[in-house]
């Protein structure tokens, strides 16, 4: 005999069926009859041109905004409701193509812009000279390989703690928040760079997840962000305390460049040297300056004893008996006595004379 | 056992030494602080030269809970 279910035996039996088989599917499709019931539930349909799918999810695991019209990727398990209704209960949801998208990022921007979640006041600095750091990305990405490549050629002593998660599709936000986790918790490091290459809209629509946005924003550890190329930009970045522009530019914010180091250190030694040589020229200088100094001092020494001599010399010249002939006086020398000789010098001449008579003068 | 300088404390020591110079007027002391200094920046650079990174991927699945 052919095995009977009871009713809720068939539908547990469907259930497990198509949890066994359709676990975690993948659907892409329109959003239309949107719904929040009781703050605790979101219903939509999500439909193609020719078939419709009712959809069912808590409220807190939309981490996008969605609405009517808006082209989504979910990830959900079928099921059969005890009713007998079919519905996919939703864990994830993405927009797709870039005007869902945009649409999805300014909902989301705006409602976390209001809570405050982006306000310039809470950004952290990233500290300088930095030694650990900590990365997530995918190491297989072209933006990773580009990132450690300009650490490495920048700086290095660096230790580099990288966690490999997914950085594009559905699974990507919730890895990368366990990865967050995780260096907050055990990476011992002092920044977190959160890296991915260039990419399209849908790529990056992962760094657009409500859940991570907040991850970001309330990680302990300052959290820089180098995502996709200059023109992108990311509900992620905005709440990173840091934005670089690119994996490049965020590894090039991240480390001192070795070239420009070296430089420095030359041209700081090349300033003492010049500081000494300097010193040595003030102080030559300052030397040849006293030694002026003295030299003028011995000269002036020297013309003041050569004007003493002088006028001692005209004092000894005034002093000269020969003066005295010219001015037609004359020398007498010998003993004064009656009778006595006496010789008499003039100018021109030497005389011999006798003394024929003395008188005293009154 | 004189603990092993990490590249920053070389290069502290050496912005030090930098600063220094200019407030010393005294010439052997500044000749003495320029050799240092110039000492200093060979050192730093080779540490430079020589120094690598290590980067170490985490052995943990974060596709998982």
């Amino acid at each position: 005999m052919e095995n009977k279910f009871s009713v809720s035996e068939f539908v547990a039996y469907c259930n497990q069926t198509l949890e066994y088989a359709y676990s975690g599917c993948v659907i892409e499709g329109e959003v239309s009859e949107y719904k929040e019931s009781q703050g605790k539930w979101v219903f939509f349909s999500l439909k193609d041109e020719e078939s419709s799918v009712q959809c069912f999810m808590p409220i807190w695991n939309l981490r996008i905004p969605i609405e009517d019209g808006m082209k989504i990727i979910v990830r959900g398990t079928p099921k059969l409701t005890k009713w007998g209704k079919f519905s996919i209960t939703i864990t994830q949801i993405q927009p797709v193509g870039k005007g869902n998208i945009k649409k999805s990022f300014e909902l989301l921007k705006a409602k976390l812009t209001k809570e405050g979640l982006f306000n310039p006041a809470k950004k952290r600095p990233i500290p300088n000279n930095l030694t650990k750091i900590g990365v997530i990305s995918s190491t297989q990405a072209a933006g990773y390989a580009d990132f450690i490549k300009i650490i490495n050629e920048r700086w290095g002593g660096l230790k580099i703690t990288v966690c490999h998660t997914q950085v594009q599709g559905l699974s990507a936000p919730d890895q990368i928040i366990r990865a967050l986790k995780y260096l907050n918790e055990h990476g011992e490091v002092e920044t977190i760079a959160i890296i991915r290459g260039g990419g399209s809209a849908d790529d990056l629509a992962c760094f657009n997840d409500e859940k991570l946005v907040r991850a970001i924003a309330s990680s302990k550890i300052p959290v820089i962000t180098g995502i996709g190329h200059e023109v992108d930009e990311s509900l992620s970045d905005l709440a990173a305390d840091k934005i670089a522009s690119t994996p490049s530019n965020a590894a090039q914010f991240l480390t001192r460049d070795k070239k420009a180091e070296v430089k420095r250190l030359k041209d700081s030694v090349d300033f003492c040297r010049d500081y000494v040589k300097n010193l040595i020229g003030f102080q030559i200088e300052n030397l040849s300056s006293n030694l002026d100094g003295i030299k003028h001092e011995i000269l002036t020494k020297i013309s003041d004893i050569e004007k003493e001599i002088d006028q001692k010399l005209k004092l000894l010249e005034a002093l000269n008996p020969e003066r005295f002939l010219d001015r037609g006086y004359a020398i007498l020398s010998g003993e004064v006595k009656l009778g006595g000789e006496i010789k008499i010098m003039t100018k021109s001449q030497k005389i011999r004379a006798k003394i024929i008579e003395i008188e005293d003068k009154e | 056992m004189e603990e092993k300088r990490t590249i920053d404390d070389k290069i502290n020591e050496f912005d030090e030494i930098v600063d220094l110079i200019q407030e010393d007027t005294n010439i052997e002391n500044s000749l003495e602080k320029y050799k240092k200094a110039t000492k200093l920046a060979k050192e730093i650079k080779v540490d430079l030269d020589k120094l690598k990174n290590e980067v170490e991927v985490v052995d943990k699945d974060f596709s998982k809970e």
